[in-house]
């Protein structure tokens, strides 16, 4: 049967697991899919403005911003901060060993420009490549779900992120954690992060690592047990995604910040504006499960009416970057299939 | 029992990608059998509480009662009584 593309996003019948309803010409998702109204955006949005009014200004910082320096966290930190003045940030980088010296730079820069403190978060650069070219070498780490979200690399280089930001918020007692996740990739706004969650995910986690060999015994990656311990429950961090609740179009972010200078980077990945493994974890994904890990938020955008569909497929069918390809392979000590 | 169980397993078979050929028993973790992960678990309460009007509170958010078939189809009954 030739290949039918949903009508609605991007999805095809030719990804495993997609199916398109004949009759309806939707893929599964688009039949169920149920958009927050701008009622319910808004209402999201004074949730997040009560919060921040009730929890902000009582430790040393209000809130962790989770900023990579790509395109979509750095315009969320400004848009942030330009509607919550108030709010006292602590901007954490990831070197995940693979940003790019752009992103480092965007990031700084980005820190000046909204007045918020900077800080950059790095870890062995040997244990990170063996991590990574674990995760590209295996074929069950992760949930069936997982690998339409991301590819195996960018699930193990996000989940680190997320614990260790959890990590720093039950240490400093930092209210909230704030991701530049879209519609595509976060359908949740707000996470309340209870006790229990967090032990859990921390446990989930550790499985997979484990899956694919990686014993975080000293707990780099981890949540470290004993600052689970030392938990307050009255005091467990909220996890927060506003861009998911503002508006999103691609173009005119790019312009916001090309306007506050930040610089666009060189490298020829149409999925990432920081990182320098994204276009092999993208490959190593495709050859591995045929599925484009950024195929599934592409379609969120589509669905909500943040990108076209034209816009969508363009951007999925972009070739990947060879040269970026042989440059992470080779730092991975791995052959370029 | 029954009904919610095939709403449980519905659910699963769309939006985590579980096979309909995948060997499922109520009792199997649904996080080791890699069928959801920590952000298919955030979903999941989310679709348990708006279909069936309820709320979770936190000292019940546990493996017990949210990793297997079993424990759902329990805490759902236990929490619409």
């Amino acid at each position: 049967m030739s290949k039918l593309i949903c009508k609605k996003c991007i999805l095809d019948s030719d990804i495993p697991g997609i199916t398109i309803n004949e009759e309806s010409g939707l893929c599964q998702f688009c039949e169920s899919y149920t958009p927050l109204s701008s009622e319910e955006k808004k209402k999201y949005l004074g949730i997040i403005e009560d919060l921040f009014t009730e929890h902000s200004g009582k430790g040393e910082y209000d809130a962790i911003f989770a900023l990579s320096g790509g395109k979509d966290s750095s315009y969320a930190l400004y848009k942030l901060k330009k509607e919550y003045p108030f709010l006292n940030i602590l901007a954490v980088q990831f070197d995940n060993a693979f940003i790019s010296d752009t992103a480092i730079a965007n990031a700084k820069k980005m820190c000046e420009i909204v007045g918020c403190d900077y800080f950059k978060l790095t870890m062995e650069e040997k244990r990170l490549c063996d991590t990574f070219r674990k995760a590209a070498e295996s074929t069950n780490a992760y949930s069936k779900f997982a690998r339409y979200r991301a590819s195996d690399i960018c699930n193990t280089c996000i989940s680190i992120i997320k614990q260790k930001l959890i990590e720093q918020a039950i240490i400093h007692k930092t209210p909230f954690i704030i991701f530049a996740f879209t519609s595509g990739q976060a359908p949740n706004p707000i996470i309340d992060l209870q006790v229990n969650f967090i032990k859990w995910s921390r446990n989930i986690f550790e499985k997979q690592l484990q899956n694919f060999g990686v014993e975080d015994k000293d707990e780099i990656f981890l949540i470290k047990n004993e600052i689970i311990k030392s938990i307050d429950k009255n005091t467990t961090p909220i996890m927060l995604h506003p861009l998911c609740l503002w508006d999103y179009n691609e173009d005119d972010i790019l312009k916001t910040l090309a306007d506050l200078g930040w610089i666009s980077p060189k490298i020829s990945d149409s999925n990432s504006t920081n990182c320098l493994l994204n276009s092999f974890a993208c490959h190593n994904h495709i050859k591995k499960y045929q599925i484009h890990p950024y195929a599934f938020d592409i379609a969120g955008l589509v669905r909500s009416g943040d990108m076209t569909q034209e816009e969508g497929l363009e951007k999925l069918h972009k070739e990947l970057s060879k040269p970026l390809m042989e440059v992470a392979a080779k730092k991975l000590n791995m052959e370029l299939e | 029992m029954g009904e919610i169980k095939e709403v449980m397993m519905a659910y699963l078979q769309n939006k985590s990608f579980m096979d309909s050929g995948t060997k499922l028993n109520d009792d199997d973790s649904l996080t080791m059998k890699g069928i959801i992960d920590s952000i298919g678990l955030i979903e999941l309460i989310d679709f348990i509480s708006e279909k069936y009007s309820i709320e979770i509170p936190e000292d019940l958010l546990t493996p017990e009662n949210f990793d297997s078939i079993n424990g759902i189809v329990n805490i759902i009954q236990k929490l619409t009584k």
